[in-house]
């Protein structure tokens, strides 16, 4: 499945980040992701000409001249985050993470939703169970810190799960660690369980 | 003597001018960067759907990232060609979308900053990319257009099949073996054995 997210070309921001992220999390998937990245740069490097508008030189350097440095990541923040990714923890840098909490369940959005796209960051407390769902579309689940398990079994960090909207399951965050994950989503998350309608309308 | 020779040979150019960008800020190897990669980047983003302003736009914004952050660039992780295509595909990803304004905070993270501190001499790792470049150059056209395909043109698995009239499965299996190879030369760290044909000769 990491294979299949790293290979296949990405067009919206949420799946970029999320592939990055999954491309950071392991050293192979790291390897991997930079030997699809050189093949880009080979064909890059020789690929045809084409012109450039006759100014476009003069627009870089007015440009470099109006840039400021790049802010550096701060390490003042939530102790929470100093546990991503650098992607996540980069693309964050200025803004605030604004957790929803579901009891013993926390979501962050982490972009503004975009063509149906959404991707969260999911923060399961020690022990919490997330009410049983079906995934309306595709949901890609990366375990960024902890683990957690559901009746199909258990996922440590740097595992990914996509699920569809056939897949109904109850996942529980490991009873010490608890569970960081990043979510991206096409498509809304169905409850189906008891009290179902009703989250229903809170999450979404 | 020999090996200063070949290496000489070996060593790229940008990954000098990138240096030079980031410790003292040099205009003409900035120019040498623009002038080389600005026309090629135009051809791969106006083939990728950009028409010719926003292809300029994404560019100036490509080399204003290179400016600022070349001090980012770590030559163990890429080649400059494949960290200059990384920074600009993602930044495509953010300005091609239909709203057009930027949401993403830090696109060029798409290469990571250093982790360890970076090596004095770079020309080990220029040596492992061009083994790379070697490897792409040696390849049959079919199977490089397979690769070209899924890497630089950014089309999916199934996209390639239906082009090439080759079955899904053989064009997962071939672009997986090309590189899964391509990870072998990245894994190596780049010593004098793998620059010598035999490394006997060496020992005599």
């Amino acid at each position: 499945m990491t294979y299949e997210i790293l290979s296949t070309p990405v067009n919206s921001p949420a799946s970029l980040l999320f592939k990055q992220c999954l491309a950071e999390i392991d050293p192979n998937n790291r390897l991997l992701n930079s030997a699809m990245n050189e093949v880009g740069g080979y064909f890059l490097y020789r690929t045809e000409e084409t012109p450039l508008s006759s100014n476009l030189w003069d627009r870089v350097l007015d440009q470099t001249k109006i840039v400021k440095s790049p802010s550096k990541i701060s390490d003042e923040y939530d102790p929470l985050l100093s546990q991503l990714p650098i992607t996540l923890r980069s693309h964050l840098k200025n803004n605030e993470v604004k957790w929803k909490s579901f009891n013993d369940v926390k979501v962050a959005s982490l972009l503004p939703k975009e063509n149906n796209e959404k991707l969260e960051l999911i923060h399961v407390m020690p022990g919490a169970k997330i009410p049983q769902h079906t995934h309306e579309g595709n949901e890609s689940f990366l375990v960024l810190h902890g683990s957690y398990s559901d009746e199909y079994g258990s996922y440590k960090q740097g595992s990914v799960q996509v699920r569809s909207d056939d897949h109904d399951h109850t996942p529980v965050g490991h009873s010490q660690t608890g569970c960081i994950g990043l979510a991206y989503t096409h498509g809304k998350i169905k409850f189906s369980g008891k009290f179902g309608k009703l989250l229903n309308l809170i999450a979404n | 003597m020999i090996i200063g020779e070949i290496m000489a040979k070996v060593k790229n150019p940008f990954v000098d001018a990138l240096k030079n960008i980031a410790e003292r800020q040099d205009i003409g190897s900035f120019k040498k960067i623009f002038d080389y990669f600005g026309p090629r980047l135009k051809s791969f983003l106006m083939k990728s759907g950009a028409d010719e302003a926003i292809a300029e736009e994404i560019i100036q914004e490509t080399m204003t990232i290179i400016w600022t952050k070349a001090d980012y660039y770590d030559s163990s992780v890429a080649s400059p060609s494949t960290w200059i295509y990384t920074i600009a595909r993602n930044k495509k990803i953010d300005i091609l979308r239909k709203t057009r304004k930027a949401i993403l905070e830090d696109i060029d993270t798409a290469i990571l900053p250093p982790v360890e501190s970076k090596a004095d001499e770079n020309i080990e790792h220029d040596q492992k990319f061009e083994m790379v470049a070697k490897y792409l150059d040696d390849l049959p056209k079919d199977q490089l257009d397979l690769l070209k395909m899924n890497f630089f043109e950014e089309k999916s698995h199934g996209e390639i099949a239906e082009i090439t009239k080759i079955p899904l499965g053989t064009v997962k299996s071939r672009i997986r073996l090309a590189l899964e190879k391509i990870r072998g030369k990245l894994e190596q760290d780049g010593n004098m054995a793998n620059l010598i044909p035999d490394n006997k000769s060496m020992v005599n």
